[in-house]
């Protein structure tokens, strides 16, 4: 019996014990009722619940779409990341590697694997740091000890610290690495070439110390080695500082151009370095200034040698792009500890001596001296009055005649330039002509003479010739020919009075362009003169180079004639010589009669000198050249 | 101790009354409000019992052994032998005043020997978790309190608590057991199963549901209960509502509902809704619930020990929600309750609106709803 219905019996029971049925079935339909009531209860509830769930269950499948699409959506969005980032990697400079916390490589660049001429295949995710040294170390690209290599790297990463070194690489390349450790205990590497960039670097650090045109210590570089090497002075050695400069090197320049300025340089700088010993040093500190610094000096002699032969080696003639220069070197000696023992004062001694070098001709060295500092400021007054000169009008022209030893008639007068300098009076040519070179004032001054004496030669009978000297800067510049041709225009003088007289030093030097301005200046009717012939490197070469109008015979022969035979001997076979080559021959300096019948007897055809008639102002000369005139002076 | 059970009905008045009357030191005293009411019932007990405390209250059906009745009037006078007693009451007039109707009464009861407390409340007017909360804040956590609400049947109008005095409305009275020799455990489960979605407690105030997951929680239970509900808020027991807060998931609570307010279209619950925690539906199986007022007995039984003397008495405080739900399998759970208990202990007890217990988990003494609660009183004398 079901224990419900036991216990609805017991409950419909009767004191007496029979059951009263409509208790029981009260109870009993209860029962059915309370239990019909939980089933629809039951039922409704479940029905309810499974519609929440069903529609909670259609919202998580919303939500599970989205969530997908979403989820979609970061996967394409993390491969478009993906590509970026490999494009990224794949375009580093840099060579790029990760590891993990058990040394494996996570990611690697293509870089690394050009860097070290690696095999793909070998470089893949999983191998081991040291598999990778390995493969370098077969590679060529890795030399040391492998495993302290590893040690130190894992030391850092271990302290978290970042690790930054270079790598010299057998085949002479140079890699900077940098190990940065990661939150997961693994690393970041990176490697970059910096072969290249380290290179620049030391260029730039050499270029900062040298000179880029001649490869020699800068100005910069010399104060230091010049410091250093004082420091042996204080040790008791003694040390030399020359400073030298190339005479006339603008006129180089300006003539024949920066580029063949520029060989000049580089050939000087090369033959600078072949005087001077290892341990001494040789710079360039200014445009055409040179230094040495002389160590380990006994005496003044060992430095008076060193710079004897940089003037020598210096003074050869240059082939450069084809041209033929020379150019002389001054130079300037101070000696430490004796003029100085800091860098700037014996630059400063050093630099004084040169000017005294200069002032003394060129060519040559000077030892600085105490007073020269005087001296120098004279020089320096002298140039800042030459450039005045010119523009104030101080120049005057002198002349002096050339007269024909068979008619005695005067066939040309010689321009000669003087100074009338406004305190000291009358300056000589062989004073200021130096220092116009060198300051560059000697081209316009040179076409000031040749427009004033070609003004002045027209105005004189028209078979009187005026001579004119060109220095060698004058024939080397471009221009000579226009100023030349300018000159006689302006004046309206015949070409054929016009005589340019120059000496062999002009022949030394770009031969080439020389000869050609020479040969224009002949076509258009210019006579051409060898002027004091005989001295210097003269060759009779150069007579055979250009067909020479005349020969002026340097006046040291026709001074020397009276001497002995050599002087006598000379002057018969240049006159000779020109004789056989068609050109005249003119003696210089013939102050006597013996002189003069000397020159007369040895076949000259012109002479000049104070035995006729000193250099004159020019209305002196204009009155001389009255026939009447030239007459009675020849008889006086 | 000595426990002797009696009962009165219209037909047979008082039966099994005990010869030794004087020595009782407490009767328990339960029956329905309309038996209660008159007063005529306490005064008699009080007659008879005239040295001993009288404590008592309405009920939605008095338990006696294996038996539920509604008529008949149920009571056990206790004669103790070492356990002194001290009885408490305050009035509890709003569900607002519940803490500190619980701080009173404990301060009232507590002393350094207090070893439990057994407390009965008006079922309608008070917040019984703050009511607990205010017990235990005031005596301390190692005190077990146990208890019920008191009942009115299906009707929810008016509850009565007697406490030395006669059946009154909006009270609460408690006893408290002093001494070394008192021996009280105590058990309580439910056995409901949780049925259909999660949903989130969006507003609350206090013990007031207004809304689950941003709907009105009376229209979830009107849908759910169809044509019962007619029967609100009685009928709302019929799917008791678990909640818990989802960081703590396993302490989780019953609570049994108390009122409706159609108009707010809110429910006013036996103990706290906290705003944001998680709430779920319960329904009934016959079967488990038995087997939860059975495990229930059985932890009553095992925490009393084993060192007892003289009788015991087993007072059951079960919800009105399972007698609704199960009506004639009622006796169900009073026999499994029983079958753990053992026969020959007598098993006194209630129908309630809500039970007092510590949780099984905490050991926190709390408000429980829709659970069968036992306690287990006796004595070890040495």
């Amino acid at each position: 019996m079901h224990k419900l219905l036991a216990r609805q019996l017991g409950k419909a029971a009767k004191a007496s014990g029979e059951v009263d049925l409509p208790t029981l079935l009260e109870l009993v339909s209860a029962a059915y009722e309370q239990s019909d009531n939980d089933r629809r209860r039951t039922d409704r509830s479940i029905s309810l619940m499974i519609g929440e769930l069903d529609q909670l269950n259609r919202g998580l499948e919303r939500l599970v779409e989205e969530r997908t699409a979403a989820l979609r959506e970061g996967k394409a969005e993390l491969r478009a990341q993906n590509l970026r980032f490999d494009a990224a990697l794949s375009n580093m400079s840099q060579a790029l590697l990760m590891f993990d916390s058990a040394a494996r490589l996570v990611i690697c660049n293509q870089r690394y694997i050009e860097m070290y001429g690696l095999s793909p295949e070998l470089v893949r995710p999983g191998r081991t740091v040291r598999e990778l040294l390995d493969a370098r170390a077969k590679s060529g690209t890795f030399s040391d000890d492998p495993d302290r290599y590893i040690e130190r790297l894992q030391t850092a990463i271990a302290q978290g610290k970042r690790l930054s070194f270079l790598s010299e690489l057998p085949d002479g390349r140079t890699i900077a690495i940098s190990i940065q450790p990661t939150a997961d205990s693994g690393w970041v590497a990176t490697h970059e070439d910096i072969t290249e960039r380290r290179q620049a670097e030391q260029q730039i650090a050499y270029m900062a110390r040298h000179d880029s045109l001649t490869d020699l210590p800068n100005r910069m570089q010399f104060r230091e080695q010049l410091a250093r090497a004082l420091a042996g002075v204080s040790r008791g050695e003694r040390l030399a500082v020359l400073c030298l400069d190339l005479d006339s090197f603008k006129s180089v320049n300006d003539t024949l151009g920066h580029l063949v300025g520029d060989e000049l340089l580089k050939a000087v700088a090369n033959r600078l370095r072949a005087c001077v010993r290892e341990s001494d040093t040789a710079a360039r500190v200014g445009g055409d200034e040179f230094a040495v610094v002389q160590t380990g000096i006994d005496t003044a002699t060992d430095t008076a040698t060193l710079a004897r032969r940089i003037c020598e080696s210096l003074r050869a003639p240059y082939d450069l792009l084809g041209q033929t220069v020379v150019v002389d070197a001054s130079i300037g000696i101070a000696i430490a500890p004796d003029d100085g023992t800091e860098p700037t004062e014996l630059l400063k001694n050093a630099d004084m001596a040169l000017y005294g070098a200069k002032a003394h001709g060129r060519g040559t060295y000077r030892f600085f001296e105490p007073g020269m500092d005087a001296r120098m400021k004279a020089r320096r007054t002298l140039e800042l009055a030459l450039r005045a000169a010119l523009a104030n009008g101080e120049f005057e022209l002198y002349y002096q005649p050339l007269v024909d030893l068979q008619t005695d008639a005067v066939t040309t007068c010689e321009a000669l330039l003087r100074w009338q300098h406004p305190e000291r009076g009358m300056v000589g040519p062989a004073e200021f002509i130096p220092v116009a070179e060198e300051i560059g004032l000697i081209v316009p001054l040179g076409e000031w003479v040749l427009k004033r004496a070609c003004a002045d030669a027209a105005l004189w009978r028209d078979d009187v010739k005026v001579a004119v000297n060109l220095s060698p800067i004058q024939v080397m510049s471009k221009n000579l020919v226009a100023v030349v041709v300018g000159a006689l225009a302006s004046s309206g003088l015949p070409a054929h009075r016009l005589e340019i007289e120059i000496t062999e030093s002009v022949l030394l030097q770009n031969t080439e362009l020389t000869l050609a301005t020479l040969h224009r200046l002949r076509e258009l009717g210019v006579k051409i003169s060898m002027d004091d012939f005989g001295t210097g490197y003269s060759s009779l070469s150069y007579l055979r180079s250009f067909p020479f109008d005349k020969i002026k015979i340097d006046r040291c022969f026709i001074s020397g004639l009276g001497d002995g035979d050599d002087a006598r001997a000379i002057v018969q076979a240049i006159a000779g010589l020109a004789r056989n080559l068609g050109i005249m021959t003119t003696a210089e300096g013939v102050e006597t009669e013996q002189q003069l019948e000397q020159v007369r007897f040895l076949g000259c055809t012109e002479m000049q000198g104070y035995l006729f008639s000193p250099p004159r102002r020019v209305e002196d000369i204009r009155r001389l050249l009255r026939p009447r005139v030239v007459k009675r002076a020849l008889i006086a | 101790m000595r426990v002797n059970q009696l009962s009165w009905s219209e037909a047979a008045s008082w039966t099994a009354v005990p010869a030794d009357r004087r020595n009782a030191d407490l009767v328990f005293l339960f029956g329905g409000r309309p038996a209660l009411a008159c007063g005529t019932r306490y005064h008699e007990l009080r007659a008879m019992f005239p040295d001993a405390h009288i404590l008592g209250c309405s009920t939605g059906g008095q338990i006696r052994n294996d038996d539920v009745t509604d008529e008949e009037i149920a009571a056990a006078a206790i004669a103790f032998d070492a356990t002194r007693l001290r009885l408490a009451c305050q009035p509890a007039p709003s569900p607002e005043s519940s803490h500190s109707c619980g701080d009173a009464i404990g301060r009232a009861l507590a002393a350094p020997d207090l070893a439990g407390i057994f407390v009965l409340s008006d079922g309608l007017n008070v917040n019984g978790s703050e009511l607990v909360a205010g017990i235990t804040g005031a005596v301390g956590d190692r005190v077990s309190v146990t208890g019920g609400l008191a009942g009115d049947g299906a009707e929810f109008r008016e509850t009565l608590v007697s406490a030395d005095f006669a059946p009154r409305k909006q009270m609460v009275a408690a006893v408290g057991f002093y001494g070394s020799a008192v021996r009280i455990g105590h058990g309580s489960a439910g056995g409901w199963d949780e049925f259909g979605p999660r949903r989130q407690i969006t507003r609350s105030r206090g013990n007031v549901l207004f809304e689950l997951d941003g709907g009105p929680a009376l229209d979830l239970y009107e849908r759910y209960l169809g044509d019962d509900a007619k029967g609100l808020p009685g009928s709302a027991l019929l799917f008791p509502l678990r909640i818990f807060n989802c960081q703590r998931p396993d302490h989780d609570i019953v609570r049994t509902v108390l009122a409706v307010d159609h108009e707010a279209r809110s429910m006013t619950f036996a103990g706290d809704v906290p705003e944001g925690w998680t709430a779920q539906l319960m329904r009934g199986n016959f079967d488990r619930l038995a087997a939860g007022a059975a495990k229930a007995a059985r932890q009553a039984a095992e925490g009393i020990g084993q060192d007892r003397t003289g009788d015991q008495l087993a007072i059951l405080v079960s919800c009105i929600g399972r007698r609704l739900l199960m009506g004639q399998h009622t006796l169900d759970e009073l026999e499994a309750a029983g079958a753990e208990i053992g026969s020959q202990v007598p098993r006194l007890g209630f129908y309630s609106y809500g039970e007092i217990s510590p949780h099984r988990a905490s050991g926190v003494c709390e408000l429980h709803n829709q659970t069968m609660t036992v306690t287990t009183i006796a004595e070890a004398v040495g």
